[in-house]
């Protein structure tokens, strides 16, 4: 569960966890407005293991504030939305 | 399973994508103040595990949607989004966040704005000494 700072970093692994387990992976945006903070997080649940002890899930994270950023989103929002919305046969695009 | 299902039918009220957007930008307003929403998107077939296997098996196509589910922590609401409608729908779902996600930050503006503000009040003698000469002229 680690924030990537680079956007198209960001983009780039969470279609390639969406490609890899359609039916299991979300996409949730959290927004909040008093502290002007916006995440986004991409996760399958998938457990890896790290240690024999520690186990962590396969989570895509990324953080800011900048309103930039919120257009990037509106991309990326569609990418899933088209993604999400047509089906194994729309994943080539 | 069925009291599972029936769990998460209650737990998200299922709505039209219109009145989904209604709420969500209701939303928004309450939690200006304090308090975050949460917005989900996930691939789904509406159907279950079993229900899909089954339909597999038997040679049928499993219609995939978008799943939207939204919750400022105290209400929940969810929509289904087919391919035929999710492009009319992520266009106002983005004219909603347009317009509601204004507290971050925007890059060097403000310094701008002041800029522009004070050389306008700085020009607006001279465009009455312009228009002037216009109506002299």
């Amino acid at each position: 569960m680690v924030y990537i700072a680079a956007w198209d970093d960001f983009v780039e692994k969470s279609v390639q966890l969406f490609r890899a387990d359609p039916e299991k992976t979300r996409y949730a945006m959290k927004y909040r407005h008093c502290d002007g903070k916006l995440v986004l997080k991409v996760t399958d649940d998938k457990e890896v293991k790290l240690l024999w002890f520690l186990i962590s899930y396969q989570c895509i994270k990324f953080k800011t504030d900048q309103a930039q950023d919120a257009k990037k989103m509106e991309k990326f929002n569609n990418i899933f939305f088209t993604l999400m919305a047509r089906g194994p046969e729309g994943f080539f695009f | 399973m069925v009291i599972s299902q029936l769990s998460v039918n209650v737990d998200y009220v299922r709505l039209q994508p219109d009145p989904f957007l209604n709420e969500l930008t209701s939303m928004f307003e309450r939690t200006t103040e304090k308090g975050s929403v949460w917005v989900t998107l996930k691939h789904s077939s509406n159907k279950s595990k079993v229900q899909r296997n089954k339909m597999k098996t038997a040679g049928e196509k499993v219609e995939y949607r978008c799943l939207i589910r939204a919750t400022d922590g105290k209400k929940t609401i969810s929509t289904l989004v087919g391919p035929k409608d999710h492009q009319r729908f992520q266009s106002s779902y983005a004219t909603i966040l347009k317009a509601r996600m204004t507290a971050l930050k925007k890059r060097e503006r403000k310094d701008k704005r002041k800029a522009t503000d004070s050389s306008d009040k700085k020009q607006v003698p001279k465009k009455r000494s312009s228009a002037a000469k216009k109506i002299s002229n």
